[in-house]
């Protein structure tokens, strides 16, 4: 099969791999329809996530249809599926939690130990994203072997284009979970900082969750028109002192809550961020948090932070004391997406939300290479690329 | 101009030497008086966490702990019945067909010890525990044991220690240390691997084909 594969830093080719076969009595295989690039295949693209070796096959949002099961699967060779990226088990006690990305059993016991040693505790396995997790063979590519497949793929219906469901195996549900991270109370106010594919994608939750006002917070002029025609009040950090523009904004109170969409690559030449930047080349230090520094100096008493962005080493300069001073709660974590994919297709089967707005730009799988560097590259024009292999 | 008279001032390499003399013998005489400060119970540090002295006599002790959704008989009868698991182990000895009160080492157990050891279940308590321990003229002198706790809600929490005391140190061990390390991360992933089985009914893999490595 082709498949797009990490060949080093900034280095995507389709290479010929090998087919997947059922290995698990739980596995199925799936013939895959639709893939996307998320914001963090680029971590991995860039080289600041460790342990992603030459030739993985990349990619962890997509869909297809079954073409094999293992004896214990429960679905059925034609059905239509939608594909978490997260792997999770259902039985661990995490999973009977629903805390699905914490899943206990479900990143091999060989690349356990390096996230164990890094983070406390080892990971979930997830599709195309490093040996962190696991290793597991991602969804850029024709097939793809789905372990768990009686728990962790959703079926979906054959009238619903591939567009409109797609974004069900990670942003969506990603966006959906920092609104409700930031628990969101009617008529709150709520800033979000990245106007990417999650950030978007966020500000459509918390509308949809009851928030009075969303201000959006990007480096990106498409981006930041994107936001407002979801309703958000755009602000761009080139122009604007975003401290001073949130205060003022809000009657000098502050947002109820942030989200930081952005995570550990955050852009923009304030000093924290150079000094992040210098750090993570050299290798002393991994996040670049400039993001995070200033949702959380920007949040209002009392308030909520939300990090759906992804963080995967240390931060320097955290601002712990503002968060303890002002009594902030800080809720963050992988997205526990089957949780929330039933209420989500739900909304898009009643055509309440129609995620295919954030479409850019449609390729065949060959061209993943031009993918990559274009959505990392001109992020004004490409804001959420779909392969089709 | 008294303080110049008729000497020689040291030369800086000098004081650097004497400096960095003086800040190693400080911080190793530190490091003695913290160890054997008397205040320091090395027995109070709860289960295998000492900081210092993980020993038992002459007996490296080491271990893992996981919590499995199961009862203590199940998991049980997952590790002495589940033939699927066997293979996988690497630390934990399993039970021999015929002889219910032998267990067999992994191979991994086997290479560290470089000869064939026979180990025999010595204690049993329902629900409780197994304990067992090496038997023959291995390099290596070997006691271990299984136990089972309830852990609420959690499920049961499963503990494996080994305490490993080597006949003849320097012919049969990289270094003691080494071995230990290997044994315990070695009896965490077998836990782990007899997790995955209970709960999931198989052992994760990212491999893309059965053949594949």
């Amino acid at each position: 099969m082709r498949a797009a594969t990490f060949q080093g830093k900034g280095d995507i080719d389709v290479r010929q791999m090998p087919d997947p076969a059922i290995v698990n009595p739980r596995d199925c295989i799936i013939e895959v329809t639709s893939t996307a690039i998320c914001g963090s295949d680029l971590h991995l693209y860039d080289g600041v996530i460790p342990g992603v070796e030459k030739d993985d096959i990349l990619g962890h949002e997509f869909m297809g249809r079954v073409v094999a099961v293992g004896k214990e699967s429960t679905l059925e060779v034609g059905q239509r599926v939608v594909v978490p990226f997260t792997i999770f088990c259902g039985q661990c006690f995490h999973c009977s939690e629903q805390r699905y990305s914490n899943c206990d059993n479900s990143c091999p016991v060989e690349d356990q130990e390096v996230a164990e040693k890094a983070f406390g505790h080892p990971m979930a396995g997830m599709f195309g994203y490093s040996h962190l997790t696991g290793g597991f063979a991602g969804g850029q590519a024709e097939y793809v072997r789905i372990p768990y497949s009686d728990v962790v793929p959703l079926v979906v219906p054959e009238d619903i284009p591939d567009e409109r469901l797609l974004f069900l195996s990670d942003i969506l549900p990603t966006g959906w979970m920092a609104a409700l991270n930031a628990e969101i109370a009617p008529g709150d106010t709520i800033a979000v900082w990245g106007c990417g594919p999650v950030g978007l994608f966020t500000i459509l939750s918390a509308f949809q969750q009851k928030a009075g006002r969303v201000i959006a917070i990007d480096g990106v002029k498409g981006r930041l028109d994107m936001a407002e025609q979801l309703g958000a009040e755009p602000v761009n950090f080139h122009e604007t002192d975003i401290l001073d523009a949130l205060k003022q904004m809000t009657g000098g109170i502050g947002p109820d809550a942030v989200i930081d969409a952005v995570g550990m690559e955050a852009h923009g030449i304030a000093i924290d961020n150079m000094a992040d930047r210098v750090k993570q080349a050299v290798g002393i230090g991994q996040d670049r948090a400039h993001v995070l520094r200033q949702a959380i100096m920007a949040c209002r008493k009392g308030g909520r932070v939300s990090v759906p962005g992804v963080y995967g080493g240390k931060a320097d300069l955290f601002p712990l004391g503002a968060m303890m001073q002002k009594g902030l709660q800080l809720r963050t974590g992988q997205t526990h997406v089957r949780r929330y994919t039933a209420e989500l297709l739900d909304l898009i089967e009643r055509d309440v939300i129609d995620p295919s707005f954030l479409i850019s730009h449609r390729l065949p799988l060959d061209e993943a290479a031009t993918g990559y560097r274009n959505f990392r590259d001109q992020q004004d024009e490409w804001i959420k690329v779909v392969m089709h292999p | 101009m008294l303080y110049n008279q008729g000497h020689t001032p040291m030369p800086i390499a000098n004081w650097a030497r004497y400096g960095l003399a003086a800040t190693l013998a400080t911080a190793a005489g530190g490091v003695l008086i913290y160890r054997r400060k008397p205040g320091i119970n090395h027995d109070a540090a709860p289960a295998r966490s000492a900081r210092h002295r993980r020993r038992f006599g002459d007996y490296r002790v080491t271990g893992a702990t996981v919590t499995i959704r199961a009862t203590p008989e199940q998991i049980r009868a997952c590790w002495q019945g589940n033939a699927q698991l066997w293979p996988e182990l690497e630390y934990l000895p399993f039970p021999e067909g015929n002889q219910p009160d032998l267990l067999l080492p992994p191979s991994e157990l086997r290479d560290m010890a470089s000869r064939p050891l026979l180990t025999r279940i010595v204690a049993e308590r329902e629900d409780e525990l197994v304990a067992w321990r090496s038997e023959g003229d291995g390099h290596a002198d070997m006691h271990g044991r299984l136990r089972f706790r309830d852990n609420g809600a959690k499920g049961t929490a499963v503990e494996v220690i080994m305490a490993v005391r080597p006949h003849h140190f320097a012919s049969a061990w990289k270094t003691e240390a080494m071995m230990a390390e290997a044994l315990e991360l070695g009896l965490l992933r077998d836990l782990r691997r007899l997790r995955m089985l209970i709960e999931t009914g198989e052992i994760a893999t990212a491999r893309m084909r059965p053949d594949a490595a």
